[in-house]
């Protein structure tokens, strides 16, 4: 569907996706639901793409030039273009989100995010000036100060919430990622060894940094949503790292696998096709006369590449992020006090661009 | 089914049949979860809700909406047109199938608001997409193609040549380079032989084979010339090639190639922009189809022929062999292959055709552009 009409009805599929997701989490047994209107995000594509083609067209051919004529080669370009897209993709993400939260709501009350896309992305800017100045480790800060940043602006109903605690709480989760993330280049300094031998440690720290990373995401997400709190009311997670990392490495080995399978099925049938249509008898020998009609290896071939994409996306869903998703809502706490009957409903913030910049930019937020 | 079976379960009243049952509800206005009775009066067609201490709220029947895509399918979630930030939660199997049996319109979709807005922003990013690629990328591209550093041409040159040999590669190696040395230096007489050293330009133009089978020839920014092998297996003699090569000299001393690559930078993003993720892939090949195709304008066409035929009359060469060989191409590949199509569908090449062989008239005594021992190291330089 989202082939045959040139990506437009990603934004109908994305507003049923969320709609399903939102009524799966049922804090205190009552549903969250999602009141996106596919159509606004249209138009908010609509309005990015003003907006962004300007900036895509105008400014990279102003800095290819420059780059081109004072630096001698399109680095430089590539660089400046790049950077210069970080702090409206940061812009872009908050405003992404204020959007889904205003389309969210719980008990019949909207939630909110505050204006601050800007404030958000130099804060950004300057925490990861930081975290590379001090080669890393002063990741969990960032980590700590964004969250508050966006959480202290969020609203349920006449309610905010509050990012309580301190980074520092962060820090003893992270020690893992970074220590295991360096040693190959000390352990290579110190011994002297030659660069394949980093680069063959590297490689197997990977799936390490993997497992530390997910550690550390699962413990910073128990210990910031413990130190939440919207007035009275309190939250708890008991997410559990090993289940988190068994629902990647499980979830991505089977989307592989039945992506492949699939795309092996698909391949098969298209060249029975190209043969069928060709009228002649399958044998090997034949498929170097049968496919030189270039046409045919063309359409099986850009058929095969959006089939296995779309595939994956899907798979990916069922089998990666869905079951994710299930696993920190379902061990969400809402500690709950008589105080939620006293929140009041929300004015609708009408937030017209919806989060077109983020779909413009292709963020791909999880969902 | 009918109305009996279903509402049995339910108080049948003295008059007529008021099904009843309790749900949750939300009022939309604060965040309390009511345990209210709602009942049917089937005579007004409306939903009776029963709140403790307000009086009930009546929605009629063809207002009430369900809320789609539910994750819990033994609920209902219903709202009211007249009330839309309300909900009414159901979960009893019974209730849910006497609403759905008394309701109608349940699924039907919202009326779409805001369609004119949506088409009105829908045209802008169209226009605009569009006025920045025809308009202002080329506009901007030709004047700065005019500034541009003759360094920073040879770079972007260099750049843009990297891209179309990997492009054209397989199994990610790129296409390479033809080379041998005498066929280098047929090239270099052949060049030498059109004035390629005495043009009035900031850099030397440089010739050079691709080992491609393409019929194709294309110029790149900084004085680049360079012929894919399938071009040189195509011709018949060296003057086809020199007519070939003279036709894109012209369009290096009229900088079209810098142009080109100008505006293909700035504009290719913006419609990666439009197709979203998956199309990634599709814009790298569109790109490089662009490069190669060099779509010129027609001016800027019929200026290099002219320019390239005035370089085959000052050296003697016959200018109609242009005209040979695009007609052998023509011939050979009907009009669906490489460079024959690009020529074929530009209206004017008959008349291009027809210049090449008056101009040929002007020439009294015509001479090979390279001797047949030079040709014949020029036809094997990929061998």
């Amino acid at each position: 569907m989202t082939v045959l009409t040139v990506g437009i009805y990603r934004f109908w599929m994305k507003t049923r996706l969320r709609r399903y997701y939102w009524s799966s989490i049922r804090p205190g047994g009552h549903p969250l639901e999602y009141v996106g209107d596919p159509l606004e995000k249209l138009l908010g594509f609509f309005i990015a793409v003003v907006i962004l083609a300007f900036y895509i067209g105008v400014v990279n051919l102003i800095l290819m030039f420059i780059s081109f004529s004072l630096f001698d080669g399109n680095t430089v370009a590539y660089l400046v273009s790049f950077l210069g897209v970080i702090p409206i993709w940061f812009y872009a993400r908050y405003r992404a989100r204020r959007y889904v939260f205003a389309r969210t709501r719980w008990r019949g009350i909207r939630f909110g995010v505050d204006p601050g896309a800007w404030g958000y992305a130099w804060r950004a800017l300057v925490h990861w000036a930081i975290t590379i100045l001090t080669l890393g480790l002063l990741w969990p800060r960032m980590t700590f100060w964004l969250e508050k940043y966006r959480w202290d602006r969020t609203w349920f109903g006449d309610r905010q919430f509050d990012q309580g605690g301190r980074w520092t709480v962060l820090f003893f989760g992270f020690l893992p990622v970074w220590l295991i993330a360096w040693s190959p280049i000390i352990l290579v300094w110190q011994t002297g060894g030659d660069s394949e031998t980093a680069l063959g440690l590297v490689v197997l720290s990977l799936p390490l940094i993997g497992a530390a990373s997910i550690w550390y995401l699962v413990r910073s997400f128990r210990l910031l949503t413990k130190s939440k709190t919207a007035g009275d009311v309190q939250f708890r997670s008991n997410a559990r790292t090993p289940r988190v990392l068994g629902i990647y490495v499980l979830g991505y080995a089977l989307t592989l696998l039945v992506t492949g399978i699939a795309a092996t099925g698909v391949s098969a049938l298209l060249l029975a096709l190209a043969f069928a249509g060709t009228g002649s008898e399958f044998s090997f020998d034949e498929i170097a006369k049968t496919l030189t009609p270039e046409t045919w290896v063309q359409i099986v071939g850009i058929t095969m590449y959006f089939l296995v994409f779309i595939a994956w996306g899907t798979f990916r869903h069922v089998f990666v992020t869905l079951p994710i998703w299930r696993h920190f809502t379902e061990t969400l706490e809402v500690i709950d006090d008589a105080s939620v009957h006293l929140i009041r409903q929300r004015d609708r913030d009408a937030h017209r661009e919806a989060e077109g910049f983020a779909e413009a930019l292709d963020l791909g937020a999880a969902i | 089914m009918s109305d009996a079976v279903i509402s049995t379960p339910f108080h049948v009243g003295a008059g007529h049949a008021r099904p009843k049952g309790f749900a949750d509800f939300f009022d939309g206005i604060s965040a309390i979860s009511h345990r209210v009775e709602f009942e049917f009066d089937d005579v007004s067609r409306t939903l009776v809700i029963h709140q403790a201490e307000s009086p009930p709220f009546i929605w009629a029947i063809d207002e009430l909406r369900a809320i789609p895509d539910q994750a819990d399918k033994k609920k209902l979630v219903l709202t009211s047109k007249a009330r839309p930030l309300a909900r009414l939660i159901f979960s009893g199997e019974t209730e849910i199938a006497v609403l759905r049996h008394r309701a109608p319109k349940l699924s039907a979709k919202p009326p779409v608001r805001g369609k004119r807005r949506v088409i009105a922003w829908a045209a802008a990013a169209v226009a605009s997409v569009f006025v920045i690629v025809f308009v202002l990328v080329p506009v901007m591209a030709d004047q700065l193609a005019r500034v541009l550093p003759t360094r920073g041409e040879q770079a972007l040159g260099e750049a843009t040549l990297e891209q179309i040999q990997s492009a054209l590669g397989t199994e990610y190696l790129p296409v390479d380079f033809c080379w041998t040395p005498d066929g280098q230096d047929a090239l270099d007489t052949m060049l030498a032989r059109l004035g390629g050293g005495e043009l009035d330009l900031p850099y030397l133009v440089t010739v050079s084979v691709l080992d491609h089978e393409m019929i194709n020839a294309f110029a790149l920014p900084g004085g680049q010339v360079v012929f894919f092998r399938g071009m040189l297996d195509a011709a018949s003699s060296p003057d086809e090639i020199a007519a070939v090569l003279a036709h894109e000299i012209g369009h290096v001393a009229a900088r079209d190639p810098t142009r080109i690559a100008l505006r293909s930078a700035g504009s290719l993003g913006v419609l990666g922009l439009l197709f979203g993720d998956f199309a990634g892939g599709a814009v790298v090949l569109l790109l490089v189809e662009q490069l190669i195709q060099a779509d010129y304008s027609r001016e800027a066409e019929a200026a290099a022929d002219s320019f390239g035929i005035e370089l085959l009359l000052d050296a003697d060469v016959d200018p109609g062999a242009l005209g040979t060989l695009f007609q052998k191409i023509l011939d050979q590949f009907g009009s669906a292959s490489g460079i024959a199509a690009h020529f074929a569908s530009h209206p004017t090449l008959g008349d291009r055709i027809a210049n090449a062989q008056a101009a040929s008239g002007r020439l009294s005594a015509p001479s090979p552009s390279l001797s047949g021992e030079e040709w014949q190291s020029l036809q094997a330089i990929c061998d």
